[in-house]
This record gives structure tokens, C-alpha cells and sequence, in this order.
């Protein structure tokens, strides 16, 4: 689904990622991407999604080279995002933005997006006046219509409690597994990762350290001194 | 997120550009503007005199440019400084095209239109896709560039420089004589259907799927990208609009006052338009119209008093503190208003 090679990513004069390689399948699992601040996680996901061009490397998406390709383009051919800082149309209500995407994308399935993040009680209230975390969950939802084949989500459980980014990511996880998709989630809070994720990437300083299950990541030594911890 | 209803959501929604409310206030409103429409047209060429119709239409030219301009502000977040260039652009054209290319007037109004429009496209193309403060100082550079042009001696033959041009016509342009054009009640009317289909036009878009997307990417250009929108192509279209409009007022203002001077394209009439259209409200299509009347009007009175910048000036800073969203934006504020009309706050 997803192949990232050799990618290299600069802000002037500051490499924010280093040769680092990923693969994601469409096998419906989700794939965990921690890190310690200032990893490049965030700018991974940039980088995949046309939100950032990188120096160096290519990105392949459904066999295809769509390294030069721009954001709109990847998002009419399935490659959907959430952002770490909710980004939401805070002044259209909440069904007029899912509306008006699912319109441009031809997803007549709009319901099931609704139902499914449970926003059905907030359709008519403007999305700026709603709870930080019925927000991220309208993020999320504008990323899920259009029934994406690859969900990148940028820390879904920013701003929420463990408990409740742990029920978010179990949701997660159901619907990547019931729709079959290849889901990419960057995230801090690691217990929910390990719980949620079938696979998991772990990057530091830019470089890519280890790739695994969650078990074999938490054996890895490596992880352990660079992010984890020996309490993990 | 385990409590899931089971309802169909699409049923208990309104569609887009709806946004909700009692099912009978979109009639109501058309019966009323229907109502104001015709009173607006019949009653003033029947009460008001040829001077107070003068300053009237002066008011619905000035109200047509600055719908324009609170259009492009109110939907897609663009301040334009160079209404005028378009404004004062298509009259001068149509001079040139009858006094330089012996154009009957109806095509010479076509050629005008058409070139205009074409130049408001090529300019949109290359200044729609930057941020909203390199947008304003573009259209502001090149409205001046366009005023600057017009004034320069080699081409005096064409513009008259600033001497201006007169513009004299034989014939009729839709059934209308060059005196019908001059006549001030006659023109209320012109003016008085022009603008309103202009409000119309321009409320009708604003209500439409590409207003609904013009407001979306004002708010959250990147988002939009990122759920797949091109976010050019609809700006662009909404930048021709407008100028379409502000086009239309031009060559409506060199018809009535049968000269184009080179201060119709100057910044001080785009910068008119805009106070107008502050003064009135950006977020309709009355509010502009309103403003441009209120705007002329006072600016009579001012001048009358030979305090005209003066006065403008205290004018304008007394209304954006008292109505920060304009007259009409105020007045639909009020709380007495609301009840009257029906309109609910949305919880």
C-alpha cells in the first residue's frame, strides 16, 4: 500500500529525517509510528502526504511513485489525514463540512462516517462550539470520507486523557480491521500504541531505529534506551 | 463512542447551504424582497426629485462596486484595493471603442465588457494564489498601475488623459437612448434592476455549493487541500465574478454621466467602495447596496458643508464603532428584529 524509501527530509538547514524507510500494507492493521519529540514523526507523515517535499527518497502508494504529487491529488486517490492541531472548519457546522467533502469525494456512505465517530448528536452545532474532543473526532471523520485506502492520523489523541485516547484507538482499530485499510498513526502516549497497533515504527532523531510487533519492540534494547525506558 | 443511535443522520439534516431554519423564512424573504423590489423601483422616480434620483444613482453605482468587493471579502477572505481599475477600466474601454474603433454601441459595450473581463481573469490567475495581504497589495499595485497608465502621454489619443473622455452615442443599446441613460429617473430604474440582479447573483453564489467552498477555504485553506479540493479554481471564479460585476457598474456610470474621467480608476474610488461596503455589511448583498447609498448621500451633504473629507472621515470611524458589521449587520443583531423575523440562535 504505503512504501517510503530513503526519505530525507530538511527544514533549511536542519535534517528532520534521514534515509528512513517504511512500508505499511493494506492488511488492516494499524501501524504505530513513537518517538521522542523532535523524532520526525510529524514530518513523516508530511512527507507522505504532500504536505512537505522531501530532499531526498521516494514514496509509493499503491505502487505508484506519487513523491511530486500534490495533497488534493493524493487525497481523490484514497490518502486521508488527521492533523496533531485539530483542523476542522470551526465556523461551518458539523454536518456541513462532512457534507460538503463527501460531496466532492462521491461518498454517498456519509452516514456510516457519522455513526460510526458518533457524531450524530452534533450535526447542527458549529464545529468551533463543540468539545475539544468531539473535534478530534470530527477530524478524524473528515479524513475517514471518501473511504480512504490509507489513513494517516498525526496523534488522534492529542488533548484527550489516556482512557479516552485508548477507547479512540480501539475504535481505530476495529474499523481499520472491518474496512481493510492501511492506517498510519504517529502518537506519544505508547500503552495505547502497544494496545492498539499490529506493527510499530519507532524513529529517533530523524533516523528510523526499529520496526516490529509491539513485542518485539519493547524487547528491542535500542527502543528501550532511546525512548522507552527501562520501566517499559 | 459505543452508544451509537442507529438513525439515518441524513434524515434529521439540512442539505448545505441551507443552514437551517423555519421552513417558511426563505419564502417570507423573497416575498419581501420582491415587495422592496418593486417599491424600489416605482416609488423614488415618483417621489424624488432629479437631483435627490442624481445622487441616488451615484449611490447604487458606488453600492454595485463595493457588493463586489464584500463579496470577494465576506466569502472568500480577499480584500480588493483595485475595484476601481475594472470599474473605471470598463468605461474608459467603451470610450476608446467608440470614439477610437467606430464600434456601434452595443458592440462597443460587448468589446469593453469582454476585454475587461479577460484582464480581470489574467490578473486573478496570477494573484488568487497568494496570501490575503500579498493579494490586497497586487490588486492595489495593479489598480494604480492601470490609473498611472491611462495618465501617460503617448497614450493621451486613446485615454484622453487627464482631460478624460466624452462619451456620445447615436442609436440605442437596448432600447435605451444615450438622453434615456441621462435621465435620472430613467436611470433609477437601470441602476435600481442592475443592482439588484447583481445582489441577487451574487447572493444566489454565496448560497451555492462554490460559496459553500469559497467560505471553507477562507477558513481552513489546507484542510481543504487535504480533503481533495482544488482551492484555486474556485477563488479564481469568484475573483472573475466579482469583477464581472464591478465591470458592469463601470460601463452603467460611463453611460449615465457620458465621460469617463481617469478618477474613476483612481484608489479613492476603490477605497469608497470598500468603506461603503463596511458601512453597510459584507455578509449580504443588501448591505453593500445600502452602504454605497449611505455613503453617497453623506457624501453630498458633506461636501455642502465644504467639509467633505473631514466630515467622511469622523463618518466612518462613528459607524464601524457603532456598527462594526455594517447597518444591516447591526440591525439583524437586534433582538427585536430577530423575533420579528424568526430567527432563532442555534444551540
Amino acid at each position: 500500500m504505503l512504501k517510503v524509501e530513503n526519505l530525507s527530509v530538511s527544514y533549511g538547514s536542519v535534517r528532520a529525517l534521514s534515509d528512513v524507510d517504511l512500508e505499511v500494507l493494506g492488511d488492516g492493521i494499524l501501524h504505530g509510528v513513537i518517538g521522542p519529540n523532535g523524532a520526525g514523526k510529524s514530518t513523516l507523515l508530511d512527507a507522505v502526504c504532500g504536505r512537505r517535499r522531501p530532499i531526498a527518497g521516494t514514496v509509493r502508494y499503491r505502487n505508484e511513485d506519487i513523491t511530486r504529487r500534490s495533497v488534493a491529488w493524493r487525497r481523490r486517490q484514497g490518502m486521508a489525514r488527521s492533523f496533531q492541531r485539530t483542523s476542522i472548519f470551526q465556523d461551518l457546522t458539523v454536518h456541513e463540512q462532512l457534507h460538503l467533502v463527501a460531496q466532492h469525494l462521491g461518498d454517498d456512505r456519509l452516514d456510516d462516517v457519522i455513526e460510526v465517530m458518533d457524531l450524530t448528536g452534533y450535526l447542527h452545532q458549529k464545529a468551533g462550539r463543540i468539545a475539544y474532543g468531539v473535534q478530534r473526532r470530527v477530524d478524524v471523520a473528515l479524513a475517514l470520507i471518501g473511504r480512504p485506502h490509507l489513513l494517516l492520523l498525526d496523534e488522534p489523541g492529542a488533548g484527550l486523557s489516556a482512557a479516552e485516547t485508548l477507547h479512540l484507538f480501539e475504535h481505530l482499530r476495529d474499523l481499520v480491521r472491518e474496512r481493510k485499510i492501511a492506517a498510519v498513526v504517529v502518537e506519544h502516549d505508547v500503552d495505547a500504541v502497544f494496545a492498539c497497533c499490529g506493527k510499530v515504527t519507532v524513529l529517533d532523531l530523524g533516523r528510523h531505529l526499529a520496526t516490529g510487533s509491539p513485542h518485539e519492540i519493547r524487547a528491542d534494547h535500542r527502543v528501550v534506551a532511546a525512548y522507552l525506558g527501562t520501566a517499559a | 463512542m459505543n452508544n451509537r443511535t442507529t438513525t439515518a443522520a441524513s434524515e434529521r439534516v439540512a442539505p448545505i447551504g441551507a443552514m437551517g431554519g423555519p421552513s417558511l423564512r426563505l419564502p417570507l424573504t423573497l416575498i419581501a424582497a420582491a415587495i422592496v423590489f418593486v417599491a424600489g423601483a416605482v416609488a423614488p422616480s415618483h417621489f424624488a426629485g432629479d437631483f435627490v434620483l442624481r445622487v441616488a444613482n451615484e449611490g447604487l453605482l458606488l453600492g454595485m462596486l463595493a457588493l463586489s468587493v464584500a463579496f470577494l471579502m465576506n466569502q472568500a477572505g480577499l480584500v480588493a484595493l483595485g475595484a476601481a481599475s475594472i470599474y473605471g477600466g470598463a468605461g474608459l474601454l467603451f470610450a476608446i471603442a467608440m470614439s477610437e474603433w467606430n464600434l456601434t454601441p452595443l458592440a462597443a459595450l460587448c468589446a469593453a465588457f469582454l476585454i475587461i473581463v479577460v484582464y480581470a481573469t489574467v490578473l486573478g490567475a496570477l494573484i488568487v494564489r497568494t496570501n490575503p495581504l500579498a493579494f490586497m497589495m497586487l490588486t492595489l499595485a495593479a489598480g494604480e498601475m492601470i490609473s498611472h497608465a491611462v495618465m501617460l502621454e503617448a497614450l493621451r489619443d486613446y485615454t484622453g488623459g487627464a482631460d478624460g473622455l466624452a462619451v456620445s452615442f447615436k442609436g440605442s443599446i437596448f432600447g435605451m437612448e444615450a438622453a434615456d441613460f441621462a435621465n435620472p429617473a430613467r436611470f433609477w430604474l437601470v441602476m435600481w434592476v442592475a443592482a439588484s440582479l447583481a445582489g441577487l447573483a451574487l447572493w444566489s453564489v454565496g448560497r451555492s455549493r462554490l460559496g459553500a467552498i469559497l467560505r471553507a477555504v477562507r477558513e481552513n485553506e489546507e484542510r481543504m487541500r487535504f480533503s481533495g479540493f482544488d482551492t484555486y479554481l474556485p477563488r479564481l471564479i469568484a475573483y472573475v465574478l466579482v469583477n464581472i460585476v464591478a465591470a458592469v457598474a463601470g460601463l452603467l456610470h460611463v453611460l449615465n454621466a457620458g465621460f469617463v474621467s481617469p478618477e474613476s480608476l483612481g484608489i479613492s474610488v476603490s477605497t469608497n467602495a470598500l468603506v461603503a461596503a463596511l458601512m453597510g455589511g459584507i455578509a449580504g448583498s443588501v448591505g453593500p447596496i445600502l452602504g454605497g447609498l449611505i455613503f453617497s448621500f453623506a457624501q453630498d451633504e458633506f461636501g455642502a458643508r465644504g467639509l467633505t473629507q473631514l466630515l467622511t472621515g469622523i463618518a466612518i470611524v462613528v459607524f464601524i464603532v457603532v456598527f462594526p458589521r455594517g447597518v444591516v449587520g447591526g440591525l439583524s443583531g437586534m433582538a427585536w428584529l430577530r423575533t420579528l423575523s424568526g430567527r432563532r440562535e442555534r444551540s
